[in-house]
């Protein structure tokens, strides 16, 4: 079976074909293309950016400081950033098993509710492929559910320290009203989404290469 | 491990490309498209970032058309990264001026925290707002290494065959870990051409290519990148694969030769045996082919054209027939033989004593009778040949003891119904009323026995492979001393069927004679038959015997009425041996009865269709059961 991403990767790469490319200028000096507004230095001369090669794929996670500019008003820490979690492979290896299955199952908690609310949310998305979105979305959530309950089982056999979790509530219930602020709120989540189910991949694939130590090709 | 990867990339980046489509470069085409003019002046600006690892990353620049600042140090590289609230613009930790290009260490790497990227010249900032990343996002993996080749097969036809690639992880990614996956992905054409296959990424060290030519020579390499992410490393340097034709044909011709000539050669050999007559040779090779032969009948009336005569033969008529025995009772069913009567009393030791002194009377009384049960036997003693080939002719000592239990034991109890009360009320003795009562009493109840013939009643199987009888039987057994002597009448009985009837009526009366205290029969009932009323005493108190009829009325083996006993009507349950009656309903592969096969086992439940739903407890793809035990809290 593929994995999950490709399948995502797939289906929004049909979703992506049908849509029509729509370039218009917003007030913020960006562009709404593909329906998400990309900012855009505006009668700035030719300046390659990092984005223009693909560099990155999340939008800015802060305000920018000191530019001065005006811009679309965005959301600036994703709702688990006041989590404590290691940064580096050096920090990941030291931490000990039963802290890395708390922060896992912490991580995974705090996005039930998000992606309820993404998942409600996605069907309305102004965007050409919300269909597919939602169902991934749905996907998504069961797939969470699962690996939840797995978890859950995991940490009961652990020890006490595995059990512990960390609340991260989500405030926000609505991504916004008009249909710019509801793309890029959705985006931001899914942005956020993306990094802490990254975080949660690789914290529980050092777990099991840990466990695994006797057994490399079970890593 | 590749069905476990949906569930472990479960949160895996539902949007890697809902991301791409999100945050595609549309400013760089805006820009690019609103700028018509070529000499428009490019700012500085980065032009890659890379990281190999996951530990660390690098970044290089270009000043564009802003040659003024190509010279070393005059631009620098200013990075941010929101760490906490009060983060700042930090300059780069490292300069590589000869590749423009700055380098962040482990020190300075994060994962997961954004950074942002801007390039100051003197006073001025240039700084794209979409210059911001997050390190795992921009990590291009180093190729793998050490990749190799061998051959799996070849085709039947010679014209293609397969091979196993394999290669080694890029040393720079610490998969060990798992701090890094890794899929790979191979890519191969022919020599010369330009088109690439590529084969489907897969996490595995080694891939098979199937389907390559013979005599053509490929090309090779192979590229990886991260699981559930989008940017590939390098290639790495290619290998060649050239397999050509294979000389085998001529191996395989001069074996193909010699076998032919080797067989060849023995056929000859024989067929100079065969002409030459040599007789002792001749044996060893074609041995003689056994003649037919039947058990019991002359090999002269096997001959060709004397089929009217077997068939006389063995239809029974003409003299030294066949016996009309009903052999097939007991020889065609191999179950039958190996059951063993198991009286398990306490006092059976007793009994058995009795038994086997009276079996043994019985024996040398009717020798002539269990004779001529062992129809297989007694034909292979008055019909010797030459074959030995015979099969297996029961043990004449061992079959005698146990078809006289069997047949005691098996052959069900028929009170001929209205008959055997018939026979009760001829009786003129008072004392005999009462019993005729019970007699009739009981004749009502087993009825149903006569419908189900040779059937026994099983009770119980005992551990040792004995069958314990129905407790109609048991309780005859264990209440009466002249138990035995009660078998042995059912057997004289059933003999009469078989044999010459007049002698068992002798052996009968021989009998009863012998064994004055054969306080177990209704002796007059034997008289009667006989024809002399012998006044034996009657019956102690507890049973009864169930007078046979007589020896003329039915043929074969219906009619085979062991005298059952009828125990006192407080003892006798007529509905207990009913009720305990079961039919047999298997023979298993050890001959032993089943009355009660196994049921059919009962199907699993199907696995529900939802894939989701068919995933175990135990997060798939990231532990597994056996892994378990070496997770340390």
């Amino acid at each position: 079976m593929e994995p999950w991403n490709e399948i995502a990767r797939k289906t929004l790469k049909e979703g992506d074909g049908s849509q029509k490319i729509q370039r218009r200028q917003t007030l913020g000096g960006g562009v709404v293309r593909g329906g998400i507004v990309q900012r855009c230095p505006h009668q700035r001369p030719a300046r390659p950016s990092l984005a223009a090669l693909g560099q990155n794929a999340l939008p800015q996670h802060h305000t920018r400081p000191g530019t001065g500019r005006v811009m679309t008003p965005r959301p600036s820490m994703c709702h688990t950033s006041s989590l404590q979690t290691p940064s580096d492979k050096a920090q990941a290896l030291q931490i000990s098993g039963s802290d890395l299955l708390s922060l896992a199952r912490s991580l995974l908690q705090a996005w039930v509710d998000p992606l309820v609310v993404l998942s409600d949310s996605a069907y309305t998305l102004p965007h050409p492929a919300h269909n597919s979105i939602s169902n991934k979305i749905q996907e998504l959530q069961e797939h969470s559910k699962i690996l939840g309950d797995g978890l859950d089982v995991l940490s009961s056999k652990m020890g006490p320290e595995a059990q512990t979790l960390s609340l991260l509530p989500y405030t926000g219930n609505d991504i916004g009203q008009d249909r710019i602020s509801k793309l890029i709120n959705f985006h931001f989540l899914m942005s956020c989404f993306r990094r802490d189910s990254h975080k949660i991949d690789s914290f529980l694939k050092v777990l099991r290469c840990r466990a695994a130590k006797m057994q490399p090709e079970m890593c | 491990m590749a069905v476990s990867s949906p569930s472990s990339n479960i949160l895996l980046l539902l949007l890697i490309s809902s991301l791409d489509w999100l945050s595609t470069p549309g400013c760089a085409f805006v820009s690019d498209r609103d700028h018509t003019n070529p000499s428009a002046p490019l700012e500085p600006h980065f032009t890659e970032c890379i990281s190999r690892e996951q530990e660390t990353f690098r970044c290089w620049w270009s000043p564009g058309t802003f040659h003024n600042l190509s010279t070393p140090g005059a631009l620098r590289v200013f990075y941010f990264k929101k760490e906490s609230p009060t983060s700042e613009w930090r300059e780069c930790p490292q300069y590589i001026h000869s590749n423009r290009e700055c380098f962040f260490d482990k020190n300075h790497t994060s994962i997961w925290i954004p950074y942002c990227m801007q390039l100051r010249s003197q006073n001025t900032t240039f700084f794209n707002d979409d210059d911001c990343f997050t390190v795992e996002n921009i990590v291009r993996p180093d190729p793998p290494v050490s990749l190799n080749w061998t051959l799996l097969n070849i085709s039947p036809s010679g014209l293609s065959y397969d091979v196993m690639v394999n290669w080694e992880p890029p040393p720079s990614a610490d998969v060990r870990t798992g701090w890094m996956r890794i899929m790979y992905e191979i890519q191969y054409r022919e020599r010369n051409t330009t088109k690439w296959e590529a084969l489907e990424m897969q996490p595995q060290s080694q891939q098979t290519i199937f389907g390559l030519h013979i005599g053509k020579e490929y090309e090779v390499h192979i590229r990886c990148r991260m699981q559930a992410f989008t940017k590939f490393g390098e290639f790495s340097s290619s290998i060649f694969i050239h397999v050509t034709e294979i000389p085998s044909r001529e191996t395989t011709f001069p074996l193909a030769v010699v076998l032919v000539f080797g067989i060849v050669g023995i056929l000859i050999l024989i067929m100079l045996i065969i002409v030459s007559q040599q007789h002792r040779l001749m044996m060893i090779l074609l041995p003689p082919v056994p003649a037919p032969k039947i058990k019991g009948i002359d090999p002269e009336l096997l001959k060709k054209g004397k089929l009217d005569e077997l068939n006389l033969f063995l239809s029974g008529g003409g003299m030294g027939g066949l016996s009309t025995y009903a052999p097939d009772f007991y020889q065609d069913e191999p179950w039958v033989e190996f059951i063993e009567l198991d009286t398990e009393d306490a006092d059976s030791g007793e009994k058995e004593d009795n038994q086997g002194s009276d079996t043994q009377r019985l024996l040398a009384l009717s020798q002539p009778v269990s004779h001529h049960m062992n129809i297989g036997c007694s034909n292979a003693i008055s019909f010797p040949d030459d074959d030995s080939g015979r099969a297996s002719c029961y043990d004449p000592d061992l079959l005698d003891q146990e078809t006289l239990m069997l047949m005691a034991t098996l052959l069900p109890g028929q009170p001929e119904g209205g008959e055997a009360s018939l026979d009760v009320e001829e009786g003129a003795s008072a004392s005999e009323r009462s019993k005729r009562a019970l007699i009739q009493t009981q004749t009502a109840g087993p009825q149903t026995w006569v419908n189900t013939d040779f059937y026994a009643q099983v009770s119980n199987v005992m551990p040792s492979g004995g069958v314990v009888l129905s407790p109609g039987q048991q309780l005859r057994i264990q209440e009466s001393t002249s138990a035995t002597e009660e078998e042995k009448q059912k057997n004289i009985k059933e003999s009469e069927d078989r044999g010459d009837e007049k002698k068992q009526k002798e052996l009968q009366f021989q009998l009863l004679l012998v064994d004055p205290e054969g306080s177990g029969y209704t002796t007059e009932s034997h008289a009667r038959q006989i024809g002399t009323p012998p006044s034996s005493p009657m019956p102690g108190e507890g049973y009864q015997t169930i007078l046979p009829p007589p020896a003329e009325t039915k043929p074969a083996v219906e009619d085979n009425q062991s005298p059952y006993i009828a125990p006192d009507s407080p003892q006798f349950q007529f509905s207990a041996p009913v009720s305990d009656y079961t039919v047999v309903q298997e023979v298993d592969t050890e001959h032993s009865l089943l009355l009660n096969p196994p049921p059919h086992q009962s199907t699993p439940p199907c696995l529900p269709q939802h894939p989701f739903k068919a995933l175990p407890a135990m997060p798939v793809g990231y532990i597994t059961p056996d892994l378990l035990g070496h997770l340390s809290p």
